[in-house]
């Protein structure tokens, strides 16, 4: 029995092509371990935290609950690729920067990514639907009324950006 | 205490320090420490709640490829006592590195394994075989005080009792399965004499895993020189520093402490968790070993205390209190861990911010078979707020009493002492009161059928017991300025707060000034980042260490510029002389070289130690956490339904607003989950609910419709401008004012937590009971 397998996906713009990986991997433990990535914190590893939150074509997901097998044929943003090319940050990074919507940090990067995500989806969330929204990832610092603020600023800035 | 009349610095820079790393994931947490040849630990843990161990056989484990190092009782017993002293606790000895005759709870750590990897390890204590004896299980307090309950240790372990002051007084295995007893008394006993009620209330606090996101965590390597380096997510660096070199006997400068951020700590991780197997598996296989728990695991390595607290209050018909009787119980879990400490908080704290004449309290650590207990935020103060506040509203309630007006009949006022020998109150309670009162319409209170409004006041000494903390600054020639202090960057905003407070005095940038990276081989002594002591204690002495600094520059340039001190100032690493702008370069370069200096300052803070404070040292300064809920309650379905939450804390001057904020507000989040269904669930032994997704948290759904947080800055504290600790305050009142809205709104009386809607039903089931019976005796 092979237990390897080879897949191809995009990860943070960046294409790879036949790269293998061992069939028991997560998508966590790839991120992390082969790539280097270590934006992405690992909590629970039962999928419900949400603190590795990561984009897989759009959607918010948890990558300690995804075998790395999965990502074939798909297309991965981590919070090390939500910066631009020239090192600014985007508008959700800033705004949590600004609003200070994080304390130990351990569960920002996931929290971004899922903020992220929600604005992609919807650039006008109402503040029951952050409240939705928000409500798949845990902050145990915060009280997470900071955290809707910054998503609400960030869903500012970005219309400010393109209008 | 500085005080500036106009601070510039702290004003114009709000962001936090630890922004970039965070939001762009490259904050570093032990969990991304890696070292060559790294081993991974796994650990085999206890099926039984309590059991004799007969025999372990972990032969095939050791066979096992990548298996480098296999621990059990076997291994520890290899090496002699002065070697090896496995056994570890705060004032007792009592948590072994791993079982050695029983296991004393369900998930205790029998055995050890470091391997190449994760999966080979789990792999290998598969194979361990262990022969258990069970033995009777005592999993909740009563039970653990029966008469016939087995006793937990047979052999007394090695402990400590420190010293107290006036009216306190401790003692180690004072019954049966107490570990420790704190005691505290002031007055004549006679004051109960004159009363013209005493009231007697029995009220039970839940038990909370923190939680923290970030696991249990630390890397190790003992080294073939023997040097001890460790990499851990730990509060205290310092006091593990201290017990890891007493276990494995090694002096304090072979053994280096390393912290890096923590994600998240709330109390658990103080002294030993993962540091002692991690050391001893390097040991063994002279290779660095990470051992990290699984969030399950956490639950089965610290939590927070239940407790049955009953108090006995003496009053008069106008409700002045009088005095006060109270028996704590806190379920300690299997090891005594922080316990002794969190008794003596919580026999401390159980008066409230009230004034009495008489007083005596007891505390007692009961041990049971459920997993250990330890510091949580609050540390004893949220189980005594929880019973002392609902019982002023119990009180008002039977005297016919409002309950705003019973709280402002007896509050201490600032400066008044806590009790004799101790500091003064430094805030204004009653102007916290009113603000919170304000808030929730206290005078003009929404007239709904089933809806009630609550208020309650947090209390709780903040910044430890006789707490010393040391800071050192040093600054190049250039004017870079770093920052060498113990206090760990946990989420409270340290890296933010400390190094603006040195701006602030040094009248330079705040991005001039770097906290430096915690080694406890460079860094100076602290004695831990808890106790909300970040700015009032640590704050302290960064601030003396900058004043220190300063005077230093200052000297130096007057001399070089032959002049007075006093005619010059210090702006942004040059001098100011009247108009005059001299650059202070050139002065250091021109009298040490080339090569340029540097000069550095030192400071120190640590409250006086008076044997006339009952905890030997007086209070640094009390931390308040005002609280006002509204609520309704659905009395279909037994819901709470929290209309609004409203919480305020005195940051005496806010270093920055954002982070008190953040801070009251986490704090208050954590105490509505604890108000209405965080908790964990023992089904005798069985610990029914240890994991993320069956431990129901709060999450932002769970927010109130409307969450208020009011940050005052009532300019009293010891610290910095006159700032004080606020990390805990905002968990304390939230239980109590919830449970007083609801008696306010459907006339009911909870006293157990969490405030369940079984629990509320039955309550409500309860009282038309009662109201029919009265209805029929009537008849």
């Amino acid at each position: 029995m092979k237990n390897t397998t080879t897949l191809s996906f995009i990860l943070n713009s960046k294409e790879y092509e036949s790269i293998e990986v061992p069939t028991c991997v997560t998508l966590g433990d790839l991120l992390r371990e082969e790539f280097g990535l270590r934006g992405t914190n690992l909590s629970c590893n039962q999928g419900v935290c949400g603190s590795c939150t990561v984009i897989i074509d759009g959607n918010p997901i948890a990558a300690c609950h995804t075998f790395a097998f999965e990502i074939d044929g798909k297309n991965i943003r981590t919070i090390e690729g939500l910066e631009c090319a020239d090192g600014s940050l985007d508008p959700v990074q800033e705004s949590f920067a600004e609003l200070s919507a994080f304390q130990c940090g351990y569960c920002t990067p996931g929290m971004i990514m899922l903020s992220r995500a929600l604005l992609d989806q919807n650039p006008n969330p109402s503040e029951e639907l952050i409240k939705e929204w928000i409500s798949s990832n845990i902050c145990r610092c915060t009280g997470y009324a900071m955290i809707i603020e910054a998503v609400q600023l960030a869903a500012k800035k970005i219309k400010e950006s393109e209008a | 205490m500085t005080k500036l009349e106009t601070l510039n610095i702290l004003t114009s820079d709000t962001r936090r320090r630890d922004a970039y790393d965070k939001v762009t994931g490259r904050a570093n947490y032990t969990t991304d420490v890696t070292l060559p040849n790294m081993l991974h630990a796994k650990v085999l843990r206890s099926p039984m709640g309590h059991a004799r161990i007969i025999k372990i056989d972990s032969s095939s484990a050791r066979k096992i490829m990548g298996v480098h190092a296999v621990l059990t009782r076997e291994d520890i017993k290899k090496y002699s006592e002065s070697e090896l002293m496995p056994v570890y606790g705060y004032f007792i000895k009592d948590q072994p590195i791993v079982a050695m005759d029983k296991v004393l709870y369900k998930g205790d750590i029998v055995a050890a394994v470091a391997a190449e990897s994760e999966r080979i390890a789990n792999k290998a204590l598969a194979t361990i075989r262990v022969d258990y004896e069970p033995l009777p299980a005592v999993t909740t307090i009563n039970d653990a005080l029966a008469s016939n309950a087995p006793e937990l240790f047979e052999e007394p372990p090695v402990g400590i009792v420190p010293a107290y002051g006036e009216g306190a007084s401790g003692k180690l295995r004072s019954k049966k399965n107490i570990c420790y007893t704190f005691n505290y008394e002031t007055g004549s006993a006679n004051a109960f004499n004159k009363c013209d009620h005493v009231f007697e209330d029995e009220f039970k606090f839940s038990r909370m895993h923190h939680l923290h996101l970030e696991p249990f965590i630390t890397v190790a390597s003992w080294s073939d020189d023997n040097k001890i380096d460790i990499w851990t997510a730990c509060q205290n660096p310092f006091p593990l520093r201290k017990e890891i070199s007493r276990i494995f006997k090694k002096p304090e400068n072979d053994i280096s402490v390393k912290v890096s951020y923590i994600g998240g700590g709330f109390g658990a991780k103080n002294n030993c968790k993962t540091e002692p197997i991690a050391v001893m598996l390097s040991r063994i296989a002279r290779q660095p070993v990470r051992f990290c728990l699984t969030a399950e695991e956490g639950f089965y390595t610290n939590t927070q205390h239940a407790a049955i607290l009953k108090i006995k209050t003496g009053v008069m018909n106008d409700g002045s209190l009088v005095a006060r009787e109270s028996e704590i119980l806190l379920d300690s879990g299997a090891y005594s861990d922080g316990s002794p400490l969190v008794a003596e908080k919580a026999g401390y704290r159980i008066p409230g911010p009230y004034h009495y004449e008489h007083l005596k309290t007891t505390c007692h650590c009961v041990m049971t078979n459920t997993a250990p207990a330890g510091p949580f935020r609050g540390f004893g103060g949220t189980q005594t707020t929880w019973a002392c506040e609902s019982q002023i509203d119990m009180i008002a309630e039977r005297l016919g009493i409002s309950p705003y007006q019973m709280r402002m009949n007896n509050l201490l006022d600032k400066g008044q002492a806590f009790v004799p020998g101790e500091s003064g109150m430094d805030s204004d309670i009653k102007l916290g009161l009113d603000l919170v009162a304000k808030e929730i319409n206290y005078k003009n209170p929404p007239k709904e059928p089933n809806r009630g409004i609550g208020l309650s006041i947090g209390f709780k000494d903040g910044g430890g017991v006789n707490k010393p903390a040391t800071a050192r600054i040093k600054a190049s020639t250039n004017g870079d300025i770093f920052l060498q202090c113990g206090t760990i960057e946990m989420g409270q905003g340290a890296q933010t707060a400390l190094p603006n407070i040195v701006a602030e005095i040094m009248n330079t940038p705040t991005e001039r000034v770097r906290l430096m990276p915690i080694d406890t081989n460079h860094t100076p002594f602290d004695q831990g980042t808890n106790a909300s002591s970040s700015i009032a204690v640590m704050g302290q002495a960064v601030e003396r260490a900058a004043l220190d600094l300063k005077s230093k520059i200052l000297n130096f340039s007057a001399e070089q510029l032959n002049c007075k001190t006093e005619e010059i100032k210090l702006d942004n690493w040059t001098i100011r002389k009247g108009n005059e702008t001299i650059p202070i370069i050139p002065m250091i370069m021109g009298f040490y070289g080339g090569t340029g200096f540097e000069f550095s300052g030192e400071g120190f803070h640590k409250s006086p130690n008076s044997h006339l404070a009952p905890l030997e040292a007086p209070c640094v300064f009390w931390e308040y956490g005002w609280g006002a809920a509204d609520v309704t309650v659905d009395i279909e379905t037994g819901q709470i339904i929290v209309n609004k939450l409203v919480v305020s804390g005195d940051a005496g001057k806010a270093i920055n607003l954002n982070v008190c904020r953040g801070q009251d507000e986490g704090a208050a989040i954590m105490g509505l989950g604890q108000s209405l269904f965080e908790t964990m669930i023992y089904d005798n032994a069985d610990l029914i609910n240890g994991d993320p997704l069956s431990y129901r948290v709060p999450m932002a759904r769970d927010l109130p419709a409307s969450f208020i947080s009011l940050t005052q800055e009532q300019g009293y504290g010891p610290g910095p401008f006159g700032s004080k600790g606020m990390g805990e305050g905002g968990i304390l009142p939230v239980a109590s004012a919830i449970a007083n809205a609801v008696y306010n709104a459907v006339g009911v009386r909870l006293t157990e937590l969490p405030m369940s809607p079984d629990r509320v039903n039955k309550a409500l089931l309860e009282k038309q009971y009662n109201y029919c019976k009265q209805d029929t005796s009537r008849d």
